[in-house]
C-alpha cells in the first residue's frame, strides 16, 4: 500500500489464499465481521462457499422456466399458424391443426429457448461481458484462474473501513493483501482498429445500397442469375442450331418413314398434286417409281425422294416440271373456310418473304435489301403471268409449296397438306384480288360496291376541292401583303 | 491413508470402500494448469502439423467435391431410381450419431454425478460440435439446390408465399438437428469460458491476451458467477439430457416414419439412439487414446477413463446387436410378407456383404471388452473402436441401401453404385472433422481445467479428512 495508490479511489481490499480451506474459513469470518457486500475469487467453484459468504441463490431457474414456456407457446402458435391457418392444406389424411406432429418442434423449440435463457440468462445476471474491472489492477489476481484463491471486500460496503478490514483479513491465513483501486490504464480502442473498423463497415453497405437501387429501378437487360434455376430452358427453338445433329437444325425434319397425324393419305394426286393417271401413261417408270416412294414412306422404310420433280438445276428443271401432268384444279373443295385457312396459312408462312400481298417484300426481303446481303434472291411475286392458274396448274404450285423450288425451300415438313391445298386455293384468291375488275364481284354486291366508289371519289374530289382553296387562298394572302 | 499407487498409474483397481483416484500423481492445481496450456502455449509439433496439413487437404478437397456437385447437380453422386438417398444421407446419420457422445458425456454423465468424465467431457464436447458440422453439410448439399437451403427455415418468403410442411419428420430433423448444434456449442462454449480466462491470465503478448480475453468474457472466478455458473451448468445438462436422446430419435423418424419396408417399425428410436452413443464412444476413444499420449495428458485422461468407456461401448454395442435381432423377430412376427422380405434381403441379399460388416463390427468386436485386457490396452482399444467406426458408418448404409433399393415395386429394384463424389465426401468430411479437432487442440483448453481442479480439491478434501 504505497503512497501513490492512495490518491486513486479505492474500490475494496483483497487478500490472496492457497487453499479452499483457509479461504472457507477467512470468508467465515468475513461474514460474521458483517461484511455483505463481499466476494471470494476462485480458480474453480468451490463448494460451500456461498454458505460461508451468506450468497443468496439466483432467480436463473425462474428464466430457464420462462424460456422454455416462450419455446413451446412460440412452437405451437408459428405450426398452427403456419400449417394450420394461414396455408392450410391436408397431409396424410392428417387434420390442419394436428397437434402429435407438432410435437417434436415443440419440444425442441422448448429446449432451444430454456438453453437460451440459461445461457444468455447467466451472462446477464453475473453483468459478463465485462472487460475492465478494477480487481484485475491487482498483480497477483492473474493467479485465480491458476491456483491462488481470493477473498474481496468491497469499500462500498456499509461498515467498511479500511484499517479494519485490513485488521480483519490479517488475522486469517494470508500472506499477501492489497488495495483495489481505480484501473487507469487506457482503454481507447487503438485508432486503426477504428478505421478498419469504420471503413469495414463502409464498404459492407456497398453490396446492400446496390441491391436496394436494383429492387427500385427497372432494366432492359436480362435478369442477372448467380445459379440458372432451371430458369433457362436447354431445348432449342425452331430457328436455332444445334450442335446435337450433324446438320446443325434445332427443328427435326419428320423422321423418314413416319406419317405424321393425319396425313395418312391413299390419293397420291391429292399428295404429289400430280395427275397420276396421265404420268402412268406419259412415263410409267415415274410413275411406279413415285408409287413406291410413297408405299415406302407408309411401311416404314426411308422415303427416297428422287421422284419427287424438286431439284436446284434450273437445266433439269425444266425437263422435269413442264413434262409432269400436274393436277390442274384443287382437289380440295373451295369454301370460304379453306380460304380464310389459306390465308391464315400463307401470312403464317410465306407472307414472312413473299409480302401478305404476295409482291414479294416481305419481311425477310426488305431485311435482306436493308443489308444488301449479296446472295440474296428477291421471292418472286405472285402477280405475273407466269405464275396464273392458265400457266402455272395448281398442282404444280402445290409442289412449289410443298418440295420448295430452286432458292425457295420446301414446306411438307411444316405445313399439313391440307393446308397446302388451302393456300394454292388462297394464292390464287390473291392473284384475282390484285386483277379484278366490277364484273368478277357479285351482282347483288355492284351496286353496294359502286355506291362505295361513289363515295370515295366524291370525297376525294371534295379533298382536292379543299385543297385547291387553301391554295388559292394562300396565294391571294402572299399577294396582299407584296 | 495414502492415494499412492501401487503399480504405477493404474487406477483401474477397484478398492473396497474407497474411490479410485480419477487425477493420479502428487498433482496439485498448477499442475493441471500447466498440463493442459502448455498443449496450446508449445508451438506446434511435427505430428501435429502433418495431421493437419492431410485434414486441410481432404478438407479443401471436400470443399471442391461441393463446388463440382452445386455447379453440377446431384447427378455426380450415385443417387439413383430407387436408391435417392444414398451415400449423403448415410454419412449424414454416420455423424450425427457420432455426435451423441459429447453432449452425452457432458450432460447425462453430469447429472449421473459421474466424475470421472470432467477430464474427457471438453474434448468429447468439442467433438460433438464437429461431427454435427459434418452431419449438417450433407443434408444441406442434398436437397439439390444448396444456395436455397434457408428454404427450410420457416420466414416468410416472398418468393414462396407458403411455410414449410410442420407434419413431415425431416422438418423436425431440421429443428431436431440445428436445436443440437446450437445448444451443444453454448454448452461447449460456456463451459470453456473459465479456462479461456485462464488462459488469457497466462498470455504474454498482448493480441493473444486480448483475443483470449474477449473470449473470456472478463471472467474473474468471483463466487457469485460461479454459483450462477454452475446452476445454469446444470440446467443445461438438464435440458440438453432429453434433447441428445431426442435427436437420433428424430433422425430415426425419417425413417421409421416413411412406409418403406425395414424402415417403418417402432423399435428405431431407441435403436438409434443406442446406436449413437455406441459410435459416438468408439469416436471418442479413437481420439482421444492417441491425443491423450500426444499431448502428453495420460495424469489427467488416465487408463479408467478409457476402461469406463469401454464399458459404455460394451453395452451399447450389446444393446444394438439386440436390436438387430429384434427386427428380425418383429418381422417374422409381424407376418406382413414385405417385412419379411425386406430383413430377409437385408442379410442374404445382394447387400450381404455390408450386413456381415455390420454385425462382426458392431456386435461382435465390442464382445473383445468383456476382457480386461482389452479395455485397459490403449491400442486395443483404438483397434476394437476403429471397427465399431466402420461398423456404425455400415449399420446406416445398411438401413438407407438394402431398404430402398428393393422395396415394393420389383420393376424399380436396382443395385447402387457410389461414384468418386461419394467417396470423396465421405472421407473428405473426416478432413472437415479433423481440420476443426486438431485447430481445437492447438487453440482451446482440451481439458476442462475448472472441473478437474475442482475434482482434485474433493480427492485432498478426502485425503485430508482421512488423515484426520
Ligand atoms: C424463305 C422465304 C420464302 C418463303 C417463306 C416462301 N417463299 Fe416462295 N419463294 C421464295 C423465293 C426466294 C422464290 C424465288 C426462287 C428462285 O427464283 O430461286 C420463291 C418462289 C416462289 C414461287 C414461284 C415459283 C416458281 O416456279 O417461280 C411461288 C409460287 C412461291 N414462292 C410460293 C410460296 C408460297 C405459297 C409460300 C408459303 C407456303 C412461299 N412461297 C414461302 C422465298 C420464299
Amino acid at each position: 500500500m504505497s503512497d501513490d495508490k492512495n490518491e486513486k479511489k479505492v474500490h475494496g481490499i483483497v487478500a490472496e489464499y492457497t487453499s479452499v480451506d483457509t479461504l472457507l474459513d477467512a470468508c467465515r469470518r468475513v461474514r460474521d465481521a458483517g461484511y455483505t457486500k463481499t466476494d471470494a475469487y476462485t480458480p474453480f467453484a468451490v463448494h460451500g462457499i456461498d454458505k460461508a459468504l451468506g450468497i443468496k441463490p439466483t432467480v436463473l431457474p425462474w428464466i430457464v422456466l420462462g424460456g422454455g414456456l416462450a419455446g413451446l407457446a412460440t412452437a405451437l402458435a408459428m405450426q398452427i399458424w403456419m400449417n394450420g391457418i394461414n396455408y392450410p392444406y391436408i397431409i396424410s389424411g392428417k387434420p390442419y391443426i394436428s397437434l402429435p406432429a407438432f410435437m417434436p418442434v415443440a419440444f425442441e423449440l422448448t429446449v432451444l429457448f430454456a438453453s437460451f435463457g440459461a445461457f444468455f440468462g447467466m451472462w446477464a445476471l453475473n453483468g459478463l461481458p465485462r472487460f475492465s474491472n478494477p480487481i484485475f489492477t491487482d498483480p497477483r489476481f492473474d493467479r485465480v484462474t491458476d491456483d491462488r484463491f481470493f477473498l474481496y471486500i468491497d469499500a462500498k460496503d456499509k461498515s467498511f473501513n479500511q484499517a479494519g478490514a485490513e485488521k480483519l483479513l490479517r488475522d486469517t491465513e494470508t500472506e499477501y493483501i492489497n488495495t483495489v483501486v481505480d484501473d487507469d490504464t487506457s482503454t481507447v480502442i487503438p485508432k486503426f482498429l477504428i478505421t478498419t473498423l469504420i471503413t469495414v463497415i463502409a464498404l459492407s453497405f456497398i453490396p446492400l445500397l446496390v441491391v436496394a437501387r436494383m429492387r427500385v429501378t427497372t432494366s432492359s437487360q436480362p435478369r442477372f442469375h448467380i445459379f440458372p434455376d432451371m430458369d433457362f430452358s436447354p431445348a432449342r427453338d425452331a430457328q436455332q442450331t444445334t450442335s446435337l445433329f450433324a446438320d446443325n437444325r434445332a427443328m427435326r425434319p419428320d423422321v423418314p418413314g413416319t406419317v405424321a397425324r393425319g396425313e395418312l393419305e391413299e390419293d397420291l394426286d391429292y399428295l404429289t398434286g400430280i395427275d397420276m393417271e396421265s404420268l402412268t401413261r406419259l412415263d410409267a417408270d415415274r410413275a411406279k417409281q413415285l408409287v413406291r416412294t410413297y408405299a415406302q414412306a407408309e411401311n416404314g422404310e426411308p422415303e427416297n425422294s428422287d421422284a419427287t420433280p424438286k431439284t436446284d438445276a434450273p437445266a433439269e428443271e425444266k425437263s422435269v416440271m413442264d413434262t409432269t401432268p400436274w393436277l390442274k384444279n384443287n382437289p380440295v373443295e373451295i369454301t370460304k373456310d379453306v380460304v380464310l385457312k389459306g390465308q391464315e396459312q400463307f401470312n403464317i408462312y410465306c407472307a414472312t418473304c413473299h409480302g401478305r400481298d404476295g409482291r414479294g417484300n416481305g419481311l425477310v426481303n426488305q431485311r435482306a435489301q436493308q443489308i444488301m446481303a449479296s446472295s440474296w434472291i428477291p421471292p418472286s411475286s405472285m402477280h405475273q403471268e407466269s405464275l396464273y392458274a392458265e400457266q402455272y396448274p395448281d398442282g404444280k404450285l402445290f409442289n412449289t409449296i410443298s418440295n420448295g423450288i430452286r432458292k425457295m425451300p420446301g414446306y411438307a415438313g411444316q405445313i399439313k397438306s391440307k393446308d397446302r391445298w388451302s393456300i394454292v386455293a388462297y394464292v390464287r384468291a390473291l392473284q384475282q384480288s390484285q386483277n379484278a375488275s366490277l364484273d368478277d364481284v357479285p351482282k347483288d354486291q355492284q351496286a353496294e360496291l359502286k355506291a362505295k366508289k361513289a363515295d370515295v371519289e366524291k370525297a376525294l374530289a371534295e379533298q382536292a376541292e379543299a385543297e385547291r382553296k387553301k391554295e388559292e387562298e394562300r396565294a391571294a394572302k402572299a399577294a396582299e401583303k407584296e | 491413508m495414502s492415494l499412492a499407487i501401487p503399480n504405477g498409474l493404474d487406477n483401474t483397481v477397484e478398492r473396497p470402500g474407497e474411490r479410485a483416484p480419477l487425477v493420479l500423481g502428487d498433482t496439485t492445481y498448477h499442475d493441471i494448469t500447466e498440463a493442459v496450456c502448455q498443449v496450446a502455449e508449445r508451438p506446434p509439433g511435427r505430428g501435429w502439423i502433418f495431421g493437419f496439413l492431410v485434414a486441410f487437404a481432404l478438407l479443401n478437397w471436400l470443399g471442391i467435391c461441393i463446388a463440382y456437385l452445386i455447379y453440377t447437380g446431384v447427378g455426380v453422386w450415385g443417387n439413383q431410381a430407387p436408391v435417392f438417398w444414398g451415400w449423403p444421407i448415410v454419412n449424414f446419420v454416420f455423424w450425427v450419431g457420432i455426435g451423441h457422445a459429447g453432449t452425452l458425456i457432458s450432460a447425462i454423465l453430469f447429472l449421473f454425478r459421474q466424475e470421472w468424465r470432467t477430464s474427457i467431457n471438453r474434448a468429447a464436447e468439442a467433438m460433438t460440435i464437429f461431427a454435427v458440422a459434418c452431419a449438417g453439410t450433407f443434408p444441406g448439399i442434398h436437397v439439390g439446390r444448396a444456395w436455397l437451403a434457408f428454404w427450410l427455415a420457416p420466414y416468410p418468403s416472398l418468393n414462396l408465399w407458403m411455410w414449410p410442411q410442420f407434419r413431415s419428420p425431416l422438418l423436425w430433423d431440421v429443428f431436431a438437428v440445428s436445436t443440437y448444434g446450437t445448444v451443444s456449442l453454448l454448452f461447449w462454449y460456456m463451459g470453456m469460458v473459465p479456462d479461456l480466462a485462464t488462459f488469457r491470465d497466462r498470455s504474454k503478448n498482448k493480441w493473444r491476451r486480448m483475443a483470449y480475453g474477449i473470449l473470456a468474457l472478463g471472467w474473474t472466478g468471483s463466487s457469485r458467477h460461479w454459483m450462477r455458473y454452475e446452476k445454469a451448468y446444470a440446467l443445461l445438462a438438464a435440458l440438453a439430457a432429453p434433447l441428445v436422446l431426442s435427436v437420433h430419435t428424430i433422425v430415426s423418424f425419417d425413417f421409421a416414419v416413411s412406409q418403406v419396408p425395414g424402415w417403418h417399425t417402432t423399435i428405431f428410436p431407441p435403436y438409434f439412439v443406442a446406436g449413437a452413443i455406441f459410435s459416438g464412444f468408439a469416436m471418442v476413444l479413437t481420439l482421444m487414446v492417441p491425443a491423450r499420449t500426444m499431448l502428453g495428458l495420460e495424469k489427467l485422461i488416465t487408463i479408467r477413463h478409457l476402461e469406463n468407456m469401454c464399458k459404455i461401448i460394451l453395452a451399447t454395442g450389446s444393446i444394438v446387436g439386440l436390436a438387430y435381432g429384434t427386427e428380425f423377430f418383429i418381422a417374422w412376427y409381424g407376418q406382413v410378407p414385405e417385412e419379411q422380405f425386406a430383413f430377409l434381403n437385408r442379410a442374404l441379399g445382394p447387400y450381404w456383404w455390408a450386413y456381415l460388416t455390420m454385425v462382426s463390427c458392431n456386435v461382435l468386436s465390442p464382445q473383445l471388452f468383456w476382457f480386461r485386457k482389452f479395455r485397459t490396452t490403449p491400442w486395443l482399444i483404438v483397434l476394437v473402436c476403429i471397427f465399431v467406426n466402420i461398423g456404425m458408418w455400415f449399420e446406416r448404409f445398411v438401413i438407407v441401401v438394402t431398404s430402398l433399393s428393393r422395396d415394393y415395386l420389383p420393376s424399380a429394384w436396382s443395385y447402387f453404385h457410389p461414384t468418386w463424389v461419394d467417396w470423396s465426401m465421405l472421407i473428405g468430411s473426416f478432413g472437415l472433422f479433423f481440420t476443426l479437432f486438431l485447430l481445437f487442440c492447438k487453440l482451446m483448453p482440451v481439458i476442462n481445467m475448472a472441473e478437474t481442479k475442482s475434482t482434485l480439491a474433493k480427492q485432498l478434501h478426502m485425503k485430508h479428512n482421512d488423515e484426520h
